[in-house]
């Protein structure tokens, strides 16, 4: 079975990403520690640098699972497949993280965990959306089946974010996330940091999906092989109902 | 190979790991029959999904019907019969009809239906919902529909399977009928009687492959039953 | 055009026929309804005339969730799915058909239960009841195109019905909320608030653009 760009991409780009990914994530542990502390907030406004970069990246990441279905149902490409499922997979955890680190910021500064703040709400539904999403493709009998629903799903999904954030921003959840904080409102010495912090989430985002990929071939590549032998069940009505 | 009515070259099908057919050439000229022969998971059903426009290639080249034409108008051209009949069994049979003609842009739906009905011999059922059929006569309501739009290329799936003696010979005589009357026919069919009964050449698929090709005398029973299990025999 | 009409009219005769989707969403919805009158305090009747409008929505989403699965697994029913993939007709217009039939069995219920709601809770909803008919039309139009995407992915997977509303639910969100305002505002001040409406409208717009679109892929193997 033929690796495609992407897949050989991901195998050479591995090991490069790790070793820029860990000299990142000590410099900015540094950056962060080393960073003034926010004079009404405290400490807690460290988490600043941690909580918009994985915001960040889930949200490149379900771009990344949409774009990728897209180009499967268009070309039918697995390779293609197999970068929607690692952008999702990875996507997930980011959201998750994102999801965790807002509430204790909030926790931290206004005392409640969660207020329905729009943007932190567009992020949950997003969590949902990417739950969904690897459900749909987890739950769907027959590979190829359960790829190209997933792609369905990937692209409605990205369509459905903004008008989420549209919706929710007229109508529901009270504002406490601070706005345009690449506008000054970080303190001196703060920006540094912050700038670190999305790239190294950035770059731990493209690593984490390069050894995914890397997985997904392997895996691809072993059932195939499996599935070929004649008179496999798998060979009777592969389409499934 | 301009004027062959189902042209392939290299078809190949994956679902996913699943290889389905890994390389099949074909040439079905119009007005033959061509007989599909094969073990269980030999890639047959697979095929007729294929030509049928229900499923696209992964790789390969595939012609049904005129040049150039695209997938969408294709599908107008063929009728397809599988196991499935593809009925709604809360409508009525004249009302089950009238819908795949207008799905299918025939003119006079009603009309349609009713000719349909009748040449199947179910216009004394034909305000009874669907679901209440019994298996033969939703058999030939099924064909009915495979045929409301006329297709000058018919698909079939094992459609002998499950019926008895005498919907079975009715069946063949209509089979022939249709051969008649110019059709291109493409049977798929565990039975090699049945192969030769109707068809003028034959395929035997094994594994996605093309184990052998018969054409002419090749389909005396005899020696179509030799060279099966030969073929069939050596990839297995 | 032809399709579309074809597939409407085959899903009007069906449930005709057997009543089964009406039925059931009706009874549901108007069980929830009950369930309300259960579930919230005694003197409800301040939190009943600000949030009728979204105790109504709740019993819709969930209404229209089992109509939705009920109507794909009739298609499924000897492979009439397949049935549809087959003709030679554009899948989109087999997708608005099926929209189709989906709303206006919805926008049905829709309409029986808040005539039930009024009832039980003495809400007030006949001075507003034409634009309120309208709301509920866009807002069925906005469950109904996603939903029926959906819906025809979900039927196919293994958990069938449990796979619907969580594909479904975390995008109904700008439905729900323009649906909710726009009914609130209405009963409030006779007059549909501007924003919520265009909210619903683009909302409708995309969906069925999006839905139309992919549903092509639904049907191909």
């Amino acid at each position: 079975m033929q690796a495609g760009p992407l897949d050989r991409a991901a195998a050479r780009l591995r090991a490069p990403s790790g070793g820029v990914l860990l000299m990142l994530a000590v410099g900015w542990a540094f950056a962060v520690v080393q960073a003034p502390e926010d004079s009404v907030q405290g400490v807690i406004q460290k988490i600043l640098y941690v909580h918009p970069a994985c915001a960040f990246a889930a949200y490149l990441g379900f771009g990344i699972t949409a774009l990728a279905g897209a180009l499967y149902l268009w070309r039918g490409d697995e390779q293609y497949d197999r970068l929607g499922v690692s952008a999702a997979e990875v996507g997930v955890v980011f959201c998750t993280l994102a999801l965790l680190t807002g509430p204790i910021w909030a926790r931290g500064t206004w005392g409640r965990w969660w207020s329905w703040d729009p943007r932190l709400t567009v992020t949950l539904l997003l969590w949902f959306i990417y739950l969904a999403y690897l459900l749909l493709r987890g739950f769907t009998e027959g590979s190829a089946r359960g790829a190209r629903f997933a792609a369905i799903y990937g692209i409605a999904g990205i369509f459905a974010i903004p008008l989420n954030y549209f919706a929710i921003d007229l109508f529901g959840g009270r504002a406490i996330h601070p706005e345009n904080l690449s506008r000054g409102s970080l303190g001196t010495g703060m920006g540094w940091p912050f700038a670190l912090g999305v790239i190294t989430a950035l770059v731990a985002f493209a690593h984490l999906v390069f050894r995914r990929l890397e997985v997904e071939w392997l895996r691809a590549r072993e059932l195939r092989s499996e599935a070929g032998a004649p008179g496999s069940a798998a060979a009777e009505r592969p389409w499934g109902t | 190979m301009n004027d062959a009515a189902i042209a392939a070259r290299g078809l190949e099908k994956r679902f996913g790991p699943v290889h389905a057919l890994r390389g099949i050439d074909l040439e079905v000229p119009a007005g033959s029959t061509l007989a599909v022969l094969g073990p269980n998971g030999a890639g047959k059903s697979t095929l007729l999904r294929l030509l049928a426009g229900l499923a696209r290639p992964t790789a390969g080249t595939l012609r049904v019907g005129p040049i150039g034409e695209d997938r969408r108008r294709t599908r107008g051209r063929v009728g397809y019969l599988a196991h499935a009949t593809f009925l709604y069994p809360a409508l009525t049979a004249r009302e089950n009809l009238i819908f795949a003609a207008r799905l299918y842009g025939v003119a006079n739906p009603a009309r349609r239906a009713d000719e349909l009905l009748a040449a199947q011999d179910l216009t004394s059922v034909a305000d009874r919902p669907a679901g209440g059929f019994s298996r033969g006569m939703a058999q030939r309501l099924a064909i009915a529909r495979g045929l409301v739009h006329d297709p000058a290329i018919l698909l079939l799936d094992e459609p002998y399977t499950g019926l008895d003696r005498s919907a079975a010979a009715a069946l063949t005589l209509r089979l022939a009928a249709l051969r008649a009357g110019g059709r291109t026919l493409v049977l798929v069919t565990h039975e090699l009687p049945r192969a030769c009964e109707l068809a003028d050449r034959a395929i035997v698929l094994a594994d996605g492959r093309v184990v052998h090709q018969a054409v002419g005398a090749d389909l005396a029973l005899a020696a179509l039953e030799r060279s099966y299990l030969a073929s069939v025999g050596a990839a297995a | 055009m032809n399709v579309l009409l074809a597939v409407l009219w085959k899903d009007l005769i069906s449930e005709w026929r057997t009543r089964d989707r009406i039925v059931s969403m009706l009874l549901f919805s108007v069980l929830v309804v009950v369930v309300f009158h259960f579930a919230l305090p005694a003197d409800a009747s301040r939190l009943l005339q600000t949030g009728a409008a979204g105790l109504l929505w709740v019993a819709y989403v969930f209404a229209s969730i089992l109509g939705l699965n009920r109507a794909f697994a009739l298609e499924l029913e000897n492979e009439a799915l397949s049935g549809l993939a087959l003709a030679p007709a554009d899948r989109g217009f087999v997708f608005l058909g099926k929209a189709a039939s989906n709303t206006l069995l919805l926008w049905i219920v829709q309409g029986l239960t808040a005539f039930a709601f009024a009832l039980a809770f003495d809400v007030a909803f006949l001075p507003v009841a034409l634009p309120l008919a309208g709301v509920l039309l866009l807002g069925a139009l906005g469950l109904s195109s996603m939903g029926t995407l959906f819906a025809a992915l979900a039927v196919r997977t293994r958990y069938r019905e449990v796979m619907l509303p969580l594909l479904l639910l975390p995008m109904l969100v700008p439905v729900l909320l323009g649906a909710v305002q726009a009914c609130t505002g209405l009963l409030e001040t006779g007059g549909v608030p501007l924003p919520a409406l265009r909210l619903l409208l683009v909302t409708d717009a995309v969906f069925l653009i999006v839905s139309f679109v992919l549903f092509e892929f639904v049907l191909d193997e």
